[in-house]
């Protein structure tokens, strides 16, 4: 009886040395936004002064009308909703069949392919702008989502990340669907895919931020306002003699908000059924 | 589980072909209805609604034009232009810059205007010189001015009344403005006299020239920079933070001299026009602040940029440009652009519209300026020296090398660059 | 179903000829399986990637015209002053960030694998820099590194430490990058291995403790190596990243600063080159001179990985 108190006194103890460190590593972490929100309500006189004053004087709400008022947020919103979401179901199922075939399946010429693969991420991105803006010009794309779409949806960095999930399945269950009869496809699809779920969770937020962060693409391929996604057309706020940084930042803040409830809401779906994989001590 | 996954997977398949066979169809140029449409290519946010109310003016008159208006944020801008030129694809007009013109239009991506304008009898007097030159390249003509900026001294009276000291006015020498920012500099409230920035137009692209000196020589080819009167019109700017009379240039970093004017920090700055707006909408300062022409060192001088609008070589539709591109230039359009306040018109008959349109302070300064104004130094790989200039402006305002050193070097760099050019 | 049936038949048949079926059947399955990524990548990326190539041993300037110089560009990379110390700075940064930001999200994510009481805000408080666009983290951190008016200098004038100009000063700026570089990453890093987690199976630990493992060992003999395939991912993907550095000193440095030279990063020099001086050829040059780099770190790292990743 003893034994098991102390063993829960001492698990109340590790509990909270935990959520200590936590807050702590949380505090950090959350620093820039609050400073972000906060300046978002000042004036932009307020924003420069010195010291600087924590809270503002008086909620300038003006901030958030004018970044509302100078971009069209609801086209931005929708476009990139559009934008992110095909992207991310092109990216789920092109970079889990290629990563599965890269994990599980021998065949000749592999390794090849793969290093080839992942060299695509070794160069720096932007040699790839002039390129496929042509090559969307000879398609007659121009101006279109899906020459906004097209090129994301094939992903290197998504192929290396579903291998590795792929890899990290024991040997012992593939062979057991082998014997059973099982192909290819359908040890791929019904026996190792469900087994990466996380995998895929985490490719799909990489591929939402991939979407959201990008920039200089969509401003390349589109050429009028309603067609920018959010990032490209926050990117617009900044002028070329200096940023109004409050109407910037209050920009900023509408921008990210959905983001981050989609990732409030989602990653209590993608880490269920996990919650006591680490602590089962 | 089984259908509704099947369910899932024709869902997504039937979204992608939508959005693939949806979407091409876009093809923004020709449209049905018999209308052209001209694209048109800018940077700045806060000048979008006034160039889409001339557009809006100039589609009422002209039913068959249909403007659409592209913004690109200036730091994606010149790529963005770079990308679409190389696929053939740049806007009918866009807004081009002084350190670009040469690279487009020595690499044919412009239409000439020099017929156009002959042909249509345009005056071309009524716009500064100084901008018609800019925008001519080996004697062709390749844009016509939408606007211009020049430099001024601007001052805070706050900050001079506190120290009793009389305001700058026209006829101040740069010595004047010395003794005056001895005067302001109060080094225990943190309030520097002048700021000496480590700036190019803002800075020693108009005291160079107003040594005598020149940046760079009238045939592009060699830099002014290791002549007698670049040293001087260099060094009266280190000897101001010599003297500790301006901010260091570590003090500058983060916060630069327009800010720091907008905070107080600093009685005096060389400022451009395109100030205005950002200096009459800051709370603090608003109330007290005026300018005028800069400082005489030993001739008048002020170097002069401005935005031409350009017409694409690769234009589909050439005439219906240049028709808008006249309008673009003419004192009607420059009159709403004088009224908005927002830059200042290319057009000189309609100078003092904009004047008024701050009537506090004295911007007929800018105006005044106009009549010794330079133009922009530039070339056909303006920025391949232009990285040469910041490198070592910065290095002689650190005082990590002297300004001889710096200008030596400076000139060296920059006539391999243009040697390269040619 | 056609599949299926060859499966059933190799059990009966001879050994030999069952495995060349089984070989067959792996290529033309391996084949199916990556041939939209392959064929995406190769028109978007790949023939990008050797056009790339065949530039660099080209003058291309602005506007797709060129001429063949043969080596000329690799010849200037080599002897251009820039070049070693963009490198410098690039794989100073790397080398700090890299193991520094992966320590911190492995940690992070263990804790938050763990049964406690509010889980959903911490992890959704963590993830919070993943989300913020580069522009904004640039201007946030920009905000507060500020020397005049930045809450890091008032933080430290109350305790009474004078503050600096952090991303102005040449002596401080890289760290102050590597510090946003490291914070930045975290969220995402963290996501990565908080996914890897849940691929160990609980019965691992059940047995552990069983035998009477503490949560130390039991990270140290479970958890860590069963999440070498996850680490190893971020490892090379951190590493890739970091020496294509880029963003952040484009947005957090200004042109005018005296930092420029100490924090220029590789990629910084090419995009300067490519996109400003336009010396395109060059710049290729100089990408694949990185790339090089990338490839012979990358393909170490590969044989590496044998002797500790766990398949």
């Amino acid at each position: 009886m003893k034994e098991i108190s102390s063993n829960k006194k001492r698990m109340q103890i590790n509990k909270i040395i935990i959520h200590l460190l936590l807050i702590l590593g949380a505090i950090i972490t959350i620093i820039p936004f609050v400073w972000m929100i906060l300046t978002s309500f000042k004036t932009l006189g307020e924003s420069t002064i010195i010291p600087p004053t924590i809270f503002p004087k008086q909620m300038q709400w003006e901030n958030y009308k004018e970044a509302m008022r100078t971009l069209p947020y609801g086209k931005f919103y929708f476009n990139t909703i559009v934008y992110t979401m095909l992207t991310t179901i092109g990216q789920i199922v092109f970079c889990s069949m290629a990563g599965y075939a890269f994990a599980r399946i021998d065949f000749k010429g592999k390794n090849f392919i793969f290093v080839l693969i992942l060299s695509v991420l070794m160069v720096p991105g932007q040699i790839f702008l002039i390129p496929q803006f042509m090559i969307m010009k000879k398609l007659g794309l121009l101006n279109s989502i899906t020459a906004l779409v097209l090129p994301g949806l094939f992903s290197a960095y998504g192929t290396f990340l579903m291998r590795q999930f792929y890899m990290g399945i024991p040997k012992e269950l593939e062979e057991a669907a082998r014997l059973d009869g099982c192909n290819h496809f359908t040890i791929f699809w019904k026996i190792m895919t469900p087994l990466v779920k996380p995998g895929i969770a985490a490719l799909a937020i990489t591929a939402c931020l991939y979407c959201w962060n990008s920039l200089m693409w969509p401003l390349i391929v589109n050429t009028s306002i309603d067609k920018m996604t959010l990032s490209a057309g926050l990117s617009t706020l900044s002028g070329q003699h200096g940023t109004n940084f409050p109407v910037a930042m209050a920009g900023t803040v509408l921008a990210v908000w959905p983001m981050i409830v989609l990732f409030a809401i989602f990653q209590k779906h993608f880490v269920e059924g996990m919650a006591s994989t680490g602590s089962k001590s | 589980m089984k259908i509704k996954r099947s369910l899932s997977i024709l869902l997504v398949v039937m979204m992608l072909i939508t959005v693939v066979a949806g979407c091409s169809k876009n093809d923004a140029g020709n449209s049905t209805d018999g209308k052209v449409t001209l694209t048109f290519g800018l940077w700045d946010k806060y000048q979008e609604p006034i160039m889409r109310e001339l557009a809006d003016m100039y589609e009422a008159k002209n039913e068959n034009i249909k403007i659409d208006i592209q913004l690109t944020p200036y730091g994606q801008y010149w790529t963005k232009l770079e990308t679409a030129a190389t696929g053939e694809v740049l806007p009918d007009i866009f807004w081009i810059n002084g350190p670009n013109i040469v690279k487009y239009a020595a690499n044919d991506m412009l239409v000439p205007l020099d017929e156009l304008v002959e042909s249509n009898n345009i005056d071309l007097s009524v716009y500064p010189e100084g901008l018609i030159d800019l925008y001519t390249v080996e004697g062709k003509l390749y844009g016509i001015p939408k606007d211009w900026d020049l430099t001024a001294l601007w001052y805070n009276k706050k900050l001079f009344d506190e120290k009793g000291v009389e305001y700058p006015n026209e006829n101040w020498t740069w010595d004047d403005m010395v003794e005056a920012a001895r005067k302001l500099t109060d080094k225990e409230k943190g309030i520097y006299g002048i700021a000496s920035r480590p700036d190019t137009q803002e800075g020693i692209y108009d005291t160079i020239p107003q040594a005598g000196g020149y940046i760079i020589s009238e045939d592009r080819k060699t830099s002014g920079y290791d002549t007698k009167e670049a040293l001087e019109g260099t060094k009266i700017w280190i000897d101001l933070l010599e003297e500790g009379l301006s901010p260091t240039l570590e003090e500058q970093a983060d916060t630069n001299a327009i800010e720091l004017f907008k905070g107080e920090k600093v009685a005096m700055v060389y400022a451009a026009s395109w100030n205005v707006p950002v200096f009459m909408e800051n709370e603090i300062i608003k109330d007290h602040i005026d300018l005028t022409v800069m400082p005489l060192i030993k001739e008048r001088a002020a170097t002069i940029h401005g935005l031409s609008n350009a017409i694409a070589a690769n234009s589909k539709h050439k005439d219906e440009a240049w028709d808008f591109v006249k309008f673009l230039g003419s004192k009607e359009a420059n009159e709403v652009w004088a009224k908005s306040g927002a830059v200042i018109p290319a057009h000189k008959e309609v100078l003092d519209i904009w004047e008024s349109s701050y009537p506090d302070i004295n911007l007929k300064a800018f105006v005044d300026e106009l009549d010794y104004a330079v133009m922009y130094p530039v070339s056909m790989n303006t920025s391949k020296w232009n990285d040469v200039e910041t490198e070592y402006i910065k290095q002689m305002w650190n005082r990590g090398i002297t300004v001889e050193e710096g200008l030596k070097k400076i000139a060296e760099l920059m006539n391999e660059a243009l040697t390269k050019e040619q | 179903m056609k599949a299926n049936t060859d499966i059933k038949n190799n059990q009966n048949n001879k050994a030999l000829k069952a495995s060349g079926k089984r070989k067959l059947n792996d290529l033309f399955w391996g084949y199916l399986l990556i041939l939209p990524t392959v064929l995406g990548l190769a028109v978007f990326y790949i023939a990008a990637f050797f056009q790339n190539l065949y530039y660099s041993f080209t003058n291309l300037g602005a506007f797709g015209k060129y001429k063949w110089v043969g080596m000329e560009n690799y010849i200037n990379v080599f002897s251009d002053p820039k070049v070693p110390q963009a490198l410098i700075n690039t794989v100073k940064f790397t080398v700090i960030s890299v193991p520094i930001s992966i320590i911190i999200s492995l940690f992070i994510a263990t804790l938050l694998n763990s049964k406690i009481k509010g889980l959903s805000l911490y992890r959704t408080l963590y993830f919070l820099p993943a989300v913020t666009m580069p522009a904004a983290i640039a201007m946030m951190w920009k905000w507060l590194y500020n020397g005049q008016y930045g809450l890091l200098n008032q933080l430290l004038a109350k305790v009474g430490i004078e503050g600096q100009a952090w991303i102005a000063d040449p002596k401080f700026a890289m760290g102050a990058l590597i510090v946003v570089g490291i914070w930045s990453s975290l969220g995402m890093k963290i996501i990565y291995f908080l996914a890897g987690l849940q691929g160990i199976p609980k019965a691992y630990y059940e047995a552990a403790t069983i035998d009477g493992a503490g949560p130390i060992r039991q990270f140290f003999s479970i958890t860590l190596p069963s999440l070498t395939p996850t680490i190893f991912f971020v490892m090379i993907t951190s590493l890739i990243g970091a020496l294509q550095m880029f963003d952040l000193i484009f947005l957090m440095i200004s042109k005018t600063s005296l930092a420029v030279d100490s924090t220029m990063s590789i990629v910084y020099l090419f995009y300067k080159y490519a996109f400003e001086f336009q010396e395109k050829g060059y710049a290729s040059a100089i990408s694949i001179v990185l790339f090089m780099i990338i490839l012979v770190i990358t393909a170490i790292q590969l044989k590496l990985q044998k002797k500790w990743v766990n398949y």
